[in-house]
């Protein structure tokens, strides 16, 4: 009983507009069971029994964390199924099995669990004072971190602020799921995710199996913002059930599981204070970042903090620095990484001192960034390598006409450095049969069509026409290792994997073939190369975006033009690049004014449908205009990394504009709707920006 | 959708309709429009052990004038209101709230009765209702009667309508000459349900006084409310009167009685009744002036 996409349309461009896709929950399988999900309506409570389908009691396997979550050994074990005790609203309890969704989701209603409710712990701030959420642990702390060196400045100017980026669900359109299919010795599984070879190293591990003998094949996959880049209990459930029954399980869940048991974005504060010179200089900065967790810290809770707190000082250079940075645990789901992961919060807590600064100083925003940015590369007192900012910024502020427009319009300015999820590098796989050409990815497109620059790429690399090319999804048997999709990494490793690969498979083509070689010649015979791409240099990038803001005639404040100048380096496809970025300002804008995970004081999600966690339509989308500065990176094909970058620029920049144009200032995300208004609606306690 | 199990019935009568309800004495629910039954079926939040769907039910679709009132067939979609242009002309505030319902996928099976029978306080055309001083009918057991809007509304999700009633129509009063009716609402976004709304429906006279009033307000207490101190505070008050307009705003937002929710605290709502009311006056007395 295999899946293929042998004989499906295979033009994405066709086959998503038509409604051909192929996605997890399209799979029928001959016998095919359901699995329904028994989740905990408590966000802290003692499971005094389960009765009814499978429970933690049978299953008692805990999972690692893997892919982009991937921190190392936790300190707490996450289990499949929890028989002692749940930590979050919709935390799985057991599994039922049914002949369809319907059959499953009424077998669930007669599985019978006890709990006996404890107070839950859900705000991060008092919860390094309460009361450890799991049994055994002194306390909710799960990772502390210092960096740089503490000091002491004298410093005519020094500012401090508390800012804060609301826990927000990713809500990518498809949501989770897989088809498990078991013979007896391996285990297959279909899946919609962001990374199959982190899929099949957390299932084997989490259910005791060999790598080899667990597949994972990825179907086309409806978007992920981070969310799908490791495994989650349901997975590790599912896969046990076909074990278990020797029969295909499928597991797809509702938005409203997916929006309760999804791993959040952000949730963090951070405490800055920045000391500079009457000037608008940076003399020094202080950070203490503060990261909610959730219940198990397996998402990323174990390496967001220090990692936010890394690229505080972004794309400028200050003498001394020094931050300090926490993670603890919380009766919510976990956090995860969500676009841009970590860096929109760096970026966010930094280019809001930045507008401070200008506040304090009465330098413009502009001209206060360019005296901190730098003209060479640096490594901050945190430890992060920057490329040389102050250039490519300057150029950003002429393509935005920043100087006539800020006289007119109320405008917000961001700059900042993407660090792309270089790390592990990535593979890719061409094989030629048979006239076409078929080409892999270790880890590809979950909504960004990636096929659009591997083609190109092949096309380039090998002289030949992209309507031989077929671009493959992956599979971990067609492929021998790959990581995963993320952190703006794909274009540039994955790409950079395509054409390492084209060009031994070229060499290898030309070796057989000598001076009969031509494209057309390689068509005709059989070639595979496979190659494994870990660029060596800095990639770190950098980008700018300017924002407007406006009022209606009805007296709101609306972003009303959002512009991107990023170094995306050679731009692989413009329409792509545009279209990559149009997303992420939607997700930006969704973010300052609109997106977030409301719990009640008791651990229920108040924001448990999509409507309600702030999702934008078009009609809240702003105009968004796309610029790139040309500058190839050092890597074969030029590339740079892109994907993150309008979730990170785009609210410190929208911020700003509503800010300046409101008079407000605005330290929370997303901003509160009654600060929103021109007129001091609801008595809103004004803090007056200069 | 993966809901309960549930039988379904589709009759073809309001009579066969009443009788299907009576028939399970509170477990079954009428289906129209769905739009707020499918949802709560999803959830499994609502279990009736029946479905009567009564979309096959023939003349409950019908926008028309007669005895003095403007009769909205139960039945009709919402996406009818928003192209009537006879509401356009004369019924501006029910038009206006029309449009700001849901989204267009919604409007066109959303329908009137639903919308009013539902006893969501969050519904936009309760407010319209009550503002009008209007009516409702009913078809039951022992026959059919009218409700006025004021009495019909009882709780959240509760209203006047016995389990075995089906609403059949909503009656909205002919305006007079020089009336005007406007409704404005505040969302998140677009689609959202209301943070607050308010309808304001009034009548002037040949001085530009204000003859009638009618304020009612959405999503700001367990149902949608009347603002009945606002109301009689206008009357008499010219239309230009800026400063009574803002009293009757205070008047509205003190009889509001919101809750902080994800849509906003308490003294948000509160300010934009205090708003709205305001803007919602001036507004309908120049489209009174107009003759809108």
């Amino acid at each position: 009983m295999e899946v293929t996409f042998e004989g499906e349309e295979q033009d994405p461009d066709v086959r998503f507009v038509r409604g051909t896709g192929k996605y997890v929950d399209d799979i029928k399988l001959e016998g095919m069971l359901h699995l329904h999900v028994v989740r905990s309506p408590y966000a802290r409570a003692r499971v005094l029994s389960v009765s009814g389908g499978i429970t933690g009691n049978e299953l008692k396997a805990t999972m690692e964390s893997v892919g982009e979550d991937a921190g190392g050994k936790s300190a707490v074990s996450f289990p499949a199924l929890s028989a002692s005790y749940v930590n979050y609203v919709g935390q799985p309890v057991a599994a039922v099995l049914g002949l369809d969704r319907y059959d499953a989701a009424d077998k669930a209603e007669e599985v019978d669990v006890q709990y006996e409710p404890l107070r839950p712990v859900i705000d991060p701030e008092k919860a390094l004072a309460s009361e450890p959420i799991h049994p055994g642990m002194e306390n909710n702390l799960v990772a502390a971190a210092e960096l740089g060196k503490e000091f002491e400045v004298k410093a005519p100017i020094e500012i401090e602020e508390t800012l804060r980026m609301t826990r927000i669900s990713p809500n990518p359109m498809e949501t989770k799921g897989m088809v498990a299919v078991y013979d007896g010795s391996n285990l297959t599984v279909y899946a919609s995710t962001q990374s199959p070879f982190s899929w099949r190293e957390g299932l084997a591990s989490s259910l005791g199996l060999k790598e080899e003998s667990v597949r994972v094949v990825q179907m086309d996959t409806g978007g992920g913002f981070g969310s799908k880049g490791g495994i989650y209990p349901e997975y590790v459930v599912a896969a046990y059930a076909a074990m278990k029954t020797k029969r295909p399980v499928k597991w797809s869940e509702t938005r409203y599981e997916n929006i309760l048991s999804t791993n959040m974005g952000r949730g963090v504060r951070g405490k800055m204070k920045v000391y500079a010179d009457r000037e608008g200089k940076l003399k020094g900065l202080k950070a203490d970042i503060l990261v909610d967790v959730g219940a198990y810290p397996l998402g990323g809770g174990g390496w967001t903090a220090r990692w936010i707190a890394s690229q505080l000082v972004g794309p400028y250079s200050v003498p001394r620095a020094y931050a300090t940075a926490k993670a603890v645990l919380t009766n919510k789901v976990n956090m995860g990484p969500y676009r841009g992961a970590g860096r929109p919060e760096a970026a966010f807590f930094m280019e809001r001192m930045m507008d401070r600064l200008a506040d304090e100083t009465g330098v413009d925003a502009a001209e206060v960034r360019l005296r901190n940015a730098t003209s060479r590369r640096t490594t901050s007192p945190l430890g992060m390598e920057a490329p040389p900012s102050k250039q490519l910024f300057m150029k950003a502020l002429r393509a935005f006409k920043y100087s006539s427009r800020k006289k007119k319009e109320n405008v917000g300015l961001s700059f900042f450095m993407l660090i792309p999820a270089a790390y592990g590098g990535e593979s890719a796989k061409l094989a030629v049969k048979g006239g076409r050409v078929k080409v892999w990815m270790g880890g590809s497109s979950h909504g960004q069509r990636h096929d659009v620059f591997a083609k190109s790429l092949v096309s380039e690399e090998l002289g030949i026409p992209q309507d031989v090319i077929d671009f493959q999804h992956t599979d971990t048997r067609s492929i021998s290792g790959g990581v995963g999709s993320w952190g703006s990494r794909t274009a540039i490793l994955g790409g950079g994997a395509i054409v390492e690969a084209s060009r031994s498979l070229k060499a290898a083509a030309k070796k057989k073939l000598g001076k009969k070689y031509s494209p057309a010649r390689l068509l005709e015979g059989e070639y595979e190369a496979e190659a494994f791409f870990k660029p060596k240099d800095l990639l770190n990038t950098l980008g700018a975006n300017m924002a407007s803001a406006r009022l209606t005639k009805e007296g709101n404040a609306v972003v009303d033009e959002v512009v991107s100048f990023y170094d995306a380096g050679k731009v692989l496809n413009p329409f792509m690049l545009e279209s990559q970025i149009t997303g992420g300002v939607a997700q930006g804008i969704g973010e300052i004014m609109y997106e977030q995970a409301i719990y009640s004081e008791d651990g229920q999600l108040l924001t448990a449908s999509i409507a309600d966690t702030g999702v934008i339509h078009a009609t809240e989308m702003p105009k968004s205009v796309v610029m790139t500065a040309a500058s190839r990176s050092t890597l074969p094909h030029g590339a740079k990394g892109v994907g993150e970058s309008p979730t990170i620029g785009v609210p410190p920049a929208a911020t700003r504009a509503l800010e300046v144009l409101l008079g407000r200032r605005f330290t929370t995300l997303p901003i509160e709707p009654e600060k929103l208004w021109a007129t001091d609606v609801a008595g809103v306690k004004e803090v007056r920006v200069r | 959708m993966i809901p309960p199990r549930f039988e379904y019935a589709a009759p073809k009568s309001v009579r066969e309709a009443v009788d299907l309800l009576k028939s399970r004495g509170g477990e079954a629910k009428v289906l129209a429009g769905g739009q707020s039954l499918i949802p709560l079926l999803k959830l499994r939040l609502a279990a009736p052990s029946l479905l009567v769907d009564i979309n096959r039910v023939t003349g409950l679709d019908y926008i028309r004038e007669s005895g003095g009132f403007l009769r909205v067939g139960a039945l009709t979609r919402v996406s009818t209101l928003n192209r009537s242009a006879l509401l356009k002309k004369r019924y501006g505030a029910l038009h206006d709230a029309s449009l700001t319902i849901a989204d267009p996928l919604v409007r066109n099976l959303g329908t009137v009765g639903g919308n009013l029978s539902h006893g969501d306080p969050s519904n936009d055309l309760p407010a319209v209702l009550l503002a009008a001083g209007g009516e409702l009918a009913a078809t039951g057991p022992s026959g059919d009667r009218s409700v006025r809007a004021e009495d019909f509304f009882v709780g959240t999700f509760t209203t006047a309508l016995a389990q075995d009633e089906i609403l059949t129509e909503a009656r909205f009063p002919v305006p007079p000459p020089r009336s005007g009716g406007v409704y404005l609402k505040v969302e998140q976004k677009v689609a959202d349900f209301a943070t607050a709304g308010v309808a304001v429906q009034v009548s002037l006279d040949k001085k530009s006084e204000y003859a009638r009033v009618g304020i009612g307000l959405t999503g700001v207490g367990p149902t949608a409310l009347k603002a009945t101190k606002a109301e009689a505070a206008m009357v008499g008050k010219r239309a230009t009167d800026r400063k009574a307009a803002q009293e009757a705003g205070e008047l509205a937002a003190d009889a509001s009685s919101p809750t902080t929710d994800i849509r906003g605290t308490e003294e948000y709502k509160r300010g934009l009744i205090r708003l709205l009311v305001t803007r919602g006056l001036e507004r309908a007395s120049q489209r009174a002036r107009r003759g809108a």
